[in-house]
């Protein structure tokens, strides 16, 4: 007998991330609604529930009255189990209706590991994986994210791509989706009238001819397809839409706290950071904006915590005035402000008191890179000084564990500059112990997280080879040897994982393929170390005659055609050429605010960009 | 010294899938969204005081649960009634609340339905014989064999559409505790198959045999 869901949900582990019903989850009436969009994030509702942009679009898509988002997740094994036993089908956690009976199918891709999840959840929606094969009775199968700006690999499974910044072109396609609905919906029609919105990319209309090296020759738009595709952006972030409320989840998931963005993108350029290019350009929300925003979701979720979230808080150029503002009520209603991302340095005793700053976050440092030739190199401004006096005054206040993370194989990486992060480590030691106000009775921790460089598109290092998994794995050997003391502790990325990102994250559309037997073979769930196998995933990278090798480890020449160059993200390939061939000279770029540097993404006209000479310039 | 006010609450539906945990973070969430002014605990890492005498195990539905809370100035019944179920998620309803009365210690006895999908014969066949025997883990984790025949000897059954509806009252609180699903693994052993049950605690009861409060 096929358990009902009330039933199957007795026998699974966490039920509640299956149930829905969570506060601030939107429930519609079914009569008055005319599009149903299920909003799928790759992976399990612990990480996905803690993703703010799905917040942002499940708000906005509901307001629309005759639309219903809904949420979906990855099951874990347990459920999937259930589900296919008992013949249930993928489905939205509102309404707990199959998605294969709903107009869109939206992913958010964020990471290069989701990518099979996402073909194993279509798979668990009973829905065809190859766009090609779905018709008019099935969905259209939606993506965006970060992941977006070199979508390739996935072009034989999506319909529609979304490039850039969603709160705009999500309503716009929404609304011609109901015009061609109500006409009649031909799949074809749509996607041809759907490609002519801005930021709007349909892989179908695109034609990708390959040289005889494997090497793209060309990408050809068909029909009224354009030949480039630009991404979009909010110009003005006060205006734009946030939502008032959160879904509340019951069940613990990784960020379990009200988040207010306050900026987008990022002034520093640092030249490994594809977040630091896509995003482009800066552009701040007011501190009053901030506040009113931030206080309206603590009262109306009941988050006992929030956190300022952007790509670099400390580069928010109010924040001084704002931390005030937000402490006068966060601190009457016992709620805790965290501050990701933060540098302690530019705080004043008493505001780093009272924000709890170290309780919170902990010590955290992100060097990069262990000397100051190749943080010159990779743009990444954060001076050894720096470090040390921050370190100092923590241990001062009582602190005794410091987290430094660092990259292998960066370009122009050399032995030194390994060497260079034990040194960094050794360092941070002494001062503790040269301190003569430090915490007694105690050790000091330094914890040296060391991950894998991954050359992404849109940055400077596009062109890069990414070092052989053997080299990393020398590299990583060498830098335990240089550490002398007990005091510091080392972990590191699994060289393995960082490949096949690599190799995804630079693919072409003949990656598609290897999703496919990848999906066959049963993968899913990549981003969870337990579910990798890296030897099944080169067997069929064996057995379709690729090599992952040429994604990877090759070093492109500077005219080649990118499987991304037909997207357009406003950093122009002129200027990411420039600081490539700057960071192999050493030489650094000054922030967007400090100077522009003509990186393209002006043509926007949003932000940092053409805000007045005085505030651009410091 | 504060009062403790008793909140009488149902979790019916969906939310009976929240585990208790999970439903202490909820119900907090709940209090600090309706702006009743919970009373904190001093020290390094202060929370609010809010805890449940009688957990209700993940899965049953609950209709006269109790939550205990304490406020840092008073407030009317009806306000922190109807300021309460504003905020509450759906298949949580905060229906009454009074000053504590008993300890939470006295807690002695709930009243339980179960609903099985199966016809009465087998659940009166198990009920009937002198001892049933099942297995559990003690407080200590070790896995022991107890009789849980005393317990159910009050229990009635009925049949009704789908199934049949045994109604029983089991220890619970201080001096020891009865889960109704012991009677569903024994049943589950007697007839070599997992019977879908539905259990529903209605109501939490003290050495008297009155409603807690």
């Amino acid at each position: 007998m096929a358990l009902d869901m009330e039933h199957l949900l007795l026998q699974v582990q966490k039920p509640a991330r299956y149930s829905g019903g969570e506060l601030g989850s939107v429930m519609k009436d079914k009569k008055d609604v005319f599009i149903r969009f299920a909003f799928c994030f790759p992976d399990l509702y612990e990480v996905g529930m803690s993703h703010l942009g799905m917040k942002i679009l499940y708000g906005l898509y509901n307001r629309e009255e005759d639309t219903w988002c809904e949420r979906v997740f990855a099951p874990d094994a347990d459920m999937e189990q259930k589900m296919r036993e008992n013949d249930i089908p993928l489905f939205g956690l509102e309404s707990r209706d199959p998605i294969k009976d709903f107009d869109f199918i939206g992913f958010t891709l964020q990471y290069e590991m989701c990518y099979t999840t996402l073909l194993h959840m279509l798979d668990l929606a009973k829905v065809p994986l190859l766009s090609a094969e779905r018709d008019e009775q099935y969905p259209l199968v939606i993506a965006g994210g970060p992941c977006a700006c070199n979508p390739e690999p996935l072009a034989d499974f999506i319909d529609i791509f979304i490039l850039g910044e969603g709160e705009e072109v999500n309503i716009e396609l929404n609304n011609l989706y109901r015009e061609h609905k109500k006409r009649g919906y031909v799949k074809r029609d749509f996607l041809l009238d759907a490609a002519k919105i801005e930021g709007v990319y349909v892989p179908s209309l695109y034609d990708v001819t390959y040289l005889s090296d494997g090497r793209i020759e060309a990408i050809t738009p068909r029909d009224t397809a354009p030949k480039k595709v630009r991404k979009r952006i909010i110009k003005d972030l006060d205006k734009a839409y946030y939502p008032e409320t959160f879904v509340v989840p019951f069940t613990d998931i990784v960020h379990d706290r009200a988040m207010s963005e306050i900026f987008r993108g990022c002034i520093r350029g640092c030249r490994f950071c594809q977040a630091g290019f896509i995003y482009r350009p800066v552009r701040e929300k007011s501190p009053e904006t901030i506040d009113r925003q931030s206080h309206a979701l603590c009262q109306s979720t009941g988050y006992e915590e929030f956190s300022l979230t952007s790509l670099s808080t400390s580069d928010y150029s109010r924040l001084e005035q704002l931390l005030p503002q937000l402490l006068e009520w966060a601190e009457k209603e016992q709620v805790n402000i965290s501050l990701p991302s933060l540098r302690v340095d530019g705080f004043s005793e008493e505001l780093a008191k009272r924000l709890n700053v170290l309780r919170r976050s902990g010590l955290t440092f992100a060097p990069e890179a262990g000397t100051q030739r190749l943080r010159d190199a990779i743009n990444k401004n954060l001076t050894e000084t720096e470090i040390l006096e921050t370190a100092r005054r923590a241990f001062s206040g009582g602190w005794n564990a410091v987290k430094l993370y660092f990259m292998n194989g960066l370009p122009t990486e050399t032995k030194e500059d390994i060497r260079g992060i034990a040194e960094l480590g050794h360092k941070v030691v002494d001062e503790f112990y040269h301190l003569s106000d430090r915490p007694r009775g105690k050790g000091v921790t330094v914890s040296i997280s060391v991950s894998c460089f991954v050359p992404k598109p849109f940055t400077p290092f596009q062109w890069e080879p990414q070092d052989t998994m053997e080299q990393l794995q020398e590299k990583q050997k060498y830098l335990l040897s240089e550490i002398k003391t007990r005091k510091i502790s080392l972990s590191w990325h699994d060289a393995k994982v960082s490949f096949l990102e690599a190799v995804l994250a630079r693919g072409d559309r003949r990656l598609g393929a290897v999703l496919l037997e990848a999906f066959r073979r049963g993968f899913n769930l990549d981003a969870w170390s337990e579910h990798f196998d890296f030897d099944a995933w080169m067997d069929i990278f064996d057995s379709l005659g690729l090599d992952p090798a040429f994604y990877a480890n090759r070093r492109r020449e500077k005219d080649e055609v990118f499987p991304w160059d037909h997207l357009d993200y406003g950093v122009s390939k002129a200027f990411l050429w420039k600081e490539n061939q700057k960071a192999h000279e050493s030489h650094t770029t000054p922030n967007c605010r400090e100077h522009c540097s003509g990186c393209g993404a002006a043509c926007f006209k949003g932000g940092i960009c053409v805000e007045d000479g005085q505030t651009v310039v410091q | 010294m504060l009062k403790t006010v008793r909140l009488l609450f149902s979790k019916t539906g969906r939310a009976r899938f929240i585990s208790h945990l999970d439903l202490n973070r909820t119900m907090t969430r709940a209090v600090r969204r309706a702006g009743i002014p919970l009373w904190y605990t001093e020290g390094f890492n202060r929370h609010p005081y809010l805890t449940f005498p009688a957990p209700l195990s993940l899965g049953y539905e609950g209709l006269a649960e109790i939550m205990e809370i304490r406020l840092e100035e008073d407030m009317p019944s009806d306000e922190l009634v109807s300021k309460l179920q504003a905020v509450m998620p759906e298949g949580l309803c905060v229906f009454e609340a009074f000053e504590a009365q008993r300890k939470a210690g006295e807690l002695k006895s709930a009243a339980y339905t179960l609903h099985f999908t199966c016809p009465a014969d087998p659940v009166r066949e198990l009920l009937a014989q002198p001892s049933i025997f099942v297995e559990k883990f003690s407080k200590k984790k070790v896995l022991k064999t107890v009789d849980i025949a005393p317990a159910f000897a009050g229990a009635v059954v009925e049949d009704v559409e789908n199934g049949c509806k045994m109604t029983v009252t089991l220890p619970c609180g201080g001096e020891g505790t009865v889960n109704p699903s012991l009677f569903v693994t024994a049943l589950k052993q007697k007839l070599g198959e997992d019977i879908p049950c539905h259990v529903v605690r209605t109501a939490l009861f003290d050495p008297d045999g009155c409603p807690f409060r």
